[in-house]
């Protein structure tokens, strides 16, 4: 956790305790974090990440422990002095009336303007840097209270940035939030980090979006920060389905997503896919809770990693090599187990024509068999005698024909 | 305010007014009634009412909750309750006749001693809301205490005390005004003052504090001068109800603005401006029979207040 690092230290904490009330929330907390740095808090709800981040805005005095903004104890930080240096955006819904946009953008140079607030030139000046920074100039004239979720919380953050601070803190900056204004917060905030040299500390839902975002994240559950780092090192598969206690859900690192699982008791289907003709197909049947077997893969594809997010079982067969007489002996046996067979259209070549050999066993046993192949046809794929595959254009049509297929048995 | 000093059961045209102003005639029967009642009763509902509409706003901005008015913490119940000691219960015993400077004594004493209780609060609990509540209560049991005294009190003592209630900016003295002028215009030098961290209040104390408000220092000074305006203007003219509410109201949507530089002093013009015509109203409707000032605030407040909640025009 206590990683010592050439460039600035901006923010750091040690042996901090933080709660409110009499309830210590996170406990032992020794976090460093660098200027420019975008840190992302991941963590179930009621984990204590909106506590963390209120400490260190000092809304809430720590329980015990000290926190060092840029060197500096927080408890020491005049009040304006700090707003210059911090900034934060709650979740905390707040109407404040009859504003402008620009007007309450302004209301962010409090610690800048004199008794009064006037604005001058150079007030005005880092309203409109704001406003530029989260592409929003064209909302600056308009009333609050007509903006969109989406529109306001582009706002809020123009807000803080008004306060010229070299740290923001957010909480929760994309609740609510439609999936364009999302993406389109998020890449806002990565700018300010990027270019603008602000540290970003944020508390986020979306692992996936954290992930290919932050430049260290924190996992916070139980009480403290469970792992600490770059989210290549720390968003293994087992972590994040261990911090959300995931059932039925996990989330791929390579694939950078968060897959749901299905119940399986809609039967049993065999899937003889490979180099990503499969993923629609796992997803969809999935979905409408169909156990998935799929083989015979190579350990590095796509289908492979989407397969196993999905909870299927999977044949694999070492990358770059031809199938074993073993992998297919086991597909073999699964097959014969399964109520339908699917060939999802693979390309076919030297390494995975034995795949091929699977689908004239299914039909040999009378299975059901399903195809999207569209070259069905073409030479090289001998129709058999009495060819009973079921052509399918489309996914969506292949699950209809399966549904009614394995319902008839 | 002029038509205010003409009309009257004795009506005085504007010419003769304005002699009577610059002359400073005060030997006729006119003159008597403008310098001795009409002028400082103008006067006195400018002032009044200016002061109260600015306690709301304050109160408002402070809890950010458009329907609390200066008397939501216990200001005016805890003025009714050392009045009602005075005026009801057998204390002025050994006093030939209620000396009416006295219940003003007890009714200053009354609202700052429910000041001093307010703010004594404000500085150990940190939620708003809890200070309201603990405001409302202390209401109520100044209400209950005052209620025991009523239920005590001989029977004529009571219409007095009931007509104290309801308010009245009549029978000013000119010492009063100028007490009333001075600290007031005091405290509304300090309120414009206070107009930036009102504005930053606007987005809740979270917010505020992460803007550079000190808010304890702010919470405090926000407190005393509400308190402080609401508790002098009780003091010598009674509870007088809904201007403090009602105004600020109609200063947002009159200058469609939440921006309290502006806010702070179209209040106060609206606030004296308003308070002015009801006395009007008040002392004209049913003349010479002279209604009470709550009742004629009320009765434009109230629907108006209501109406602004239903469309929701209006927002702190």
């Amino acid at each position: 956790m206590n990683r010592r690092s050439s460039s600035e230290v901006m923010i750091e904490s040690r042996d901090l305790a933080v709660g409110y009330g009499e309830k210590t929330v996170l406990a032992a907390l020794n976090i460093q974090i660098q200027a420019g740095q975008f840190i992302s808090l991941l963590g179930p709800n009621g984990a204590g990440k909106t506590t963390l981040l209120k400490t260190l805005a000092r809304l809430l005095s720590p329980r015990q422990g000290t926190i060092f903004l840029d060197g500096k104890a927080l408890q020491f930080f005049r009040q304006e002095e700090l707003a210059r240096v911090l900034a934060v955006v709650l979740t905390e819904q707040v109407s404040p009336g009859l504003f402008s946009a620009f007007e309450f953008v302004s209301l962010g140079r409090y610690p800048h303007t004199g008794f009064l607030g006037t604005l001058q030139k150079r007030d005005r000046q880092a309203i409109q840097t704001s406003f530029s920074l989260v592409h929003a100039e064209d909302l600056a004239p308009r009333q609050l209270n007509t903006l969109s979720d989406g529109e306001r919380q582009k706002v809020f953050v123009a807000r803080a940035l008004a306060q010229d601070p070299r740290v923001i803190l957010l909480d929760e900056p994309t609740l609510h939030l439609d999936l364009k204004h999302r993406m389109e917060v998020m890449s806002i905030l990565q700018r300010l980090c990027r270019e603008k040299g602000i540290t970003v500390v944020a508390s986020l839902h979306d692992v996936d979006i954290a992930a290919k975002i932050s430049d260290q994240v924190a996992l916070v559950k139980n009480g403290a920060i469970i792992a600490w780092g770059p989210p290549e090192e720390v968003l293994q598969e087992e972590t994040v389905s261990a911090l959300y206690d995931f059932q039925g859900a996990s989330f791929n690192q390579r694939l950078g997503s968060i897959e749901f699982r299905s119940n399986g008791n809609k039967g049993s289907v065999f899937v003889v896919a490979g180099m990503a003709s499969g993923v629609i197909l796992y997803r969809l049947l999935s979905k409408r809770g169909f156990s998935i077997v799929t083989g015979i893969l190579p350990a590095n594809d796509l289908d492979y990693y989407v397969a196993r997010s999905l909870g299927a079982e999977c044949i694999v067969e070492a990358p770059m090599t031809e199938i074993s007489p073993q992998a297919f002996e086991q597909a073999s046996k699964l097959l014969a187990a399964a109520d339908g067979v699917i060939d999802a259209g693979f390309p076919v070549g030297n390494l995975n024509r034995k795949n091929l050999r699977l689908l004239d066993l299914a039909q040999e046993q009378g299975k059901p068999l399903f195809t999207l192949r569209t070259d069905i046809d073409a030479p090289g794929f001998r129709p058999s005698a009495d060819d009973q595959r079921i052509r399918c254009q489309t996914e969506m049509h292949l699950l209809e024909k399966l549904g009614s297929s394995l319902k008839e048995r | 305010m002029a038509i205010n000093v003409m009309i009257g059961s004795v009506s005085i045209p504007l010419v003769d007014l304005l002699g009577i102003i610059s002359q400073r005639v005060t030997e006729s029967t006119s003159g008597f009634i403008v310098w001795k009642i009409r002028l400082p009763r103008a006067i006195a509902a400018v002032l009044g009412g200016s002061f109260l509409a600015i306690s709301g706003l304050l109160l408002q901005v402070f809890f950010r909750n458009p329907i609390v008015g200066p008397f939501i913490l216990g200001i005016s119940s805890g003025a009714t309750l050392m009045v009602a000691v005075v005026m009801l219960s057998t204390l002025s015993l050994g006093m030939p006749a209620l000396n009416p400077f006295f219940s003003t004594l007890a009714a200053l004493m009354g609202a700052y001693g429910a000041m001093i209780l307010i703010l004594t609060i404000a500085t150990r609990v940190r939620s708003g809301v809890t200070l309201l509540i603990t405001g409302l209560m202390l209401g109520y049991l100044c209400h209950a205490l005052t209620s025991v005294l009523v239920a005590f009190a001989e029977r004529e003592k009571i219409k007095g005390f009931v007509l104290w209630q309801l308010g009245s900016f009549a029978g000013f003295k000119w010492l009063e005004i100028g007490i009333l002028f001075l600290a007031g215009g005091v405290i509304l030098i300090a309120v414009y003052g206070l107009s930036k961290p009102l504005n930053a209040f606007l987005l809740g104390e979270e917010y505020a504090s992460t803007m550079g408000v000190n808010i304890r220092l702010f919470r405090f000074l926000i407190l005393l001068c509400a308190c402080a305006l609401a508790g002098m203007v009780t003091a010598v003219a009674g509870p007088v109800a809904f201007v403090g509410l009602a105004v600020p109201h109609m200063a947002r949507l009159c200058f469609a603005t939440s921006d309290n530089r502006v806010l702070v002093p179209g209040t106060i013009l609206l606030g004296g401006t308003i308070t002015s015509l009801c006395d009007l109203v008040a002392r004209w409707l049913f003349s010479p029979v002279e209604l009470p000032i709550s009742a004629i605030t009320a009765f434009f407040g109230a629907p108006m207040v209501i109406s602004l909640l239903m469309k929701r025009r209006t927002f702190l």
